[in-house]
């Protein structure tokens, strides 16, 4: 199976990640693989099963609510490839 | 609102549970701290990090599901809603999408004093995202992350509206029973609690219009006003022959008008599903009971107790209990007073000054405490309601109290009888001729009397006291 053209330009442009007409090729054969292996998931007959359904047989665990981390303003932007006066600063963006 | 129109208005409503950290995350969530120093390597989205629930915020949810009359799920599922935007770090938001934590319920509303139901199709938790600044920078847009994570109940209403005072009034409801219920501060200007607002319009009869919506609107008086422009917008178009096309529009608050966003378009496709890192949430029904138990007096049954046991009109009790500080305030100084007197003098005096000042009630220069003392010096006599009036004025200028002004100013009002009898008996006998003209018929001069001993007592006679100890010396 292969993934086509418009859907590939579709998920690349929801992620904004932009596609090169030479790859093409390559990455609709290699995403249409990796679907196609996800994809034999769905011969298992799941009519009576629960979808979120798993193995621990638990429910979510919560915790109390109590503020711990504060000021962390200079080890958050630590990593941020761009900053100014504390905030993340990225290309404009216009609504 | 327009005539041969009718509009169908649908209400999703973001509302901030009032905890003290993050939905899944132990960053605090005050309002107003410096630029991302509430961001925790959950928040920020750094790799491996995993989210853990907040057992406040989930009792919140299902408290204020409950206070909207809705049904509480047992089991409910938080999926992933996909986009790219650059203040959602993690490429998606936390939401519930399939299986929401509450499910139908309703409201009842009132215009022109019509009451209404309004059906709610869900309430669901989900987080926050970041805040981007656009006006900071010519060519960059600032991203600030503290509210990212933070835990919103999002509240969707059914198409039941049928007009902007309608929508009005159900936001002031929804608000209303949550800050009852303690579980959002309702702060619309610090973005506490917003609304998103879906408008269609049909001619009567016909199939309903395509809708569009109109995001994020923060105060009642633009929902409003942004409700009614969304409608004739419509309205031209199709009289017009055009199509409307379903979208999500801004509101621009300086010029009443709402604008395409169209930035948003793509971005409808969300790819939810559910959310790998988070197990289902289960809850127990001796937890849910417990809740159940401890839901407070809601805005509709204080209202009726207001009317029951204070004798309070329909109106007056409406205003009171439409915001709970009001009630709490009206109830504590009603608290063994004269409802009558009470009532008035928060209704008229205290809400006049409010108004005046652009105070909210728990801002008032006047506690409860000192309008009560105010109160009970009325009551028993002491001052008359024209002092009682300046002696409000003084408190609300200076914060001190009735009693404290009363004593100071010597104002207190004498009602001993045989205090005043003896200034009665002075005037009496200092106006020996005036006493006999008016025994021979010139009652006009009771007005005179009345005066003298006024001046005697340097305007702190009771009146009625005074008149009727004057009236039967002068006759008998």
């Amino acid at each position: 199976m292969k993934f086509d053209k418009d859907s590939l330009y579709k998920l690349g442009k929801l992620s904004k990640i932009q596609i090169d007409e030479s790859k093409l090729k390559s990455l609709s054969s290699d995403l249409g693989s990796i679907i196609e292996f996800i994809d034999r998931l769905k011969s298992i007959d799941t009519e009576n099963v629960d979808p979120t359904s798993n193995s621990l047989d638990q429910s979510l665990v919560m915790r109390e609510d109590i503020a711990s981390d504060v000021n962390t303003a200079n080890e958050i932007l630590e990593n941020a490839p761009q900053k100014e006066l504390d905030f993340f600063s990225v290309p404009k963006v216009i609504e | 609102m327009i005539s041969g129109w009718e509009l169908v208005i649908g209400i999703e409503i973001h509302a901030q549970v009032k905890s003290k950290s993050k939905l899944f995350s132990s960053s605090s969530t005050e309002f107003g701290s410096g630029p991302n120093s509430q961001v925790s390597l959950v928040d920020a989205a750094m790799p491996g990090m995993l989210p853990v629930i907040n057992k406040f915020c989930v009792e919140q949810a299902v408290r204020s599901g409950i206070g909207l009359n809705a049904q509480i799920n047992k089991k409910s599922i938080f999926d992933r809603k996909n986009y790219f935007y650059q203040d959602l770090p993690q490429g998606y938001q936390i939401s519930q999408f399939k299986d929401p934590i509450v499910g139908n319920g309703f409201i009842e509303i009132e215009t022109d004093g019509q009451s209404k139901k309004v059906g709610i199709e869900r309430l669901h938790l989900e987080q926050d995202a970041g805040k981007s600044l656009h006006d900071q920078d010519p060519n960059l847009t600032f991203v600030d992350l503290n509210r990212s994570g933070i835990a919103l109940m999002e509240i969707v209403s059914m198409p039941d509206m049928k007009s902007p005072e309608e929508a009005v009034e159900y936001v002031k409801k929804v608000r209303s029973i949550l800050r009852y219920l303690d579980t959002c501060d309702g702060n619309m200007e610090q973005g506490s609690l917003r609304a998103d607002v879906n408008v269609s319009v049909n001619k009567p009869g016909d199939d309903l219009g395509t809708r569009c919506e109109i995001k994020n609107l923060n105060s009642f008086k633009y929902i409003h006003s942004a409700i009614i422009y969304e409608a004739k917008r419509q309205i031209k178009l199709i009289e017009s022959g055009e199509n409307i096309i379903q979208e999500t529009r801004l509101y621009n608050i300086d010029s009443g008008e709402t604008r395409s966003m169209r930035s948003k378009e793509d971005a409808h496709d969300y790819r939810y599903f559910p959310d790998p890192d988070l197990l289902p949430l289960i809850l127990e029904d001796d937890w849910i009971k417990k809740i159940r138990s401890s839901i407070p007096e809601l805005p509709d049954q204080k209202k009726e107790r207001f009317i029951r046991e204070y004798s309070l009109s329909e109106y007056d009790s409406s205003v009171i209990v439409s915001d709970k500080s009001t009630s709490d305030y009206y109830e504590k100084v009603v608290k063994d007073r004269n409802p009558k007197l009470v009532t008035t003098w928060v209704t008229s005096e205290l809400f006049s000054v409010l108004n005046k000042k652009n105070l909210s009630i728990d801002e008032s220069p006047i506690s409860p405490n000192h309008l009560g003392e105010l109160i009970d010096n009325i009551d028993s006599g002491k001052i008359s309601s024209r002092q009682a009036k300046d002696i409000f004025e003084e408190m609300c200028e200076t914060g001190e109290s009735a009693n404290n002004i009363i004593n100071e100013k010597g104002l207190s009002q004498i009602s001993d009888e045989g205090e005043l009898e003896k200034l009665v008996d002075n005037v009496i006998s200092s106006n020996a001729e005036n006493v006999e003209k008016y025994k021979n018929g010139k009652d006009k001069l009771f007005g005179f009397f009345v005066g003298e001993a006024m001046k005697l007592s340097k305007g702190k006679a009771n009146p009625k006291v005074l008149n009727e100890l004057l009236k039967s010396k002068l006759n008998t």
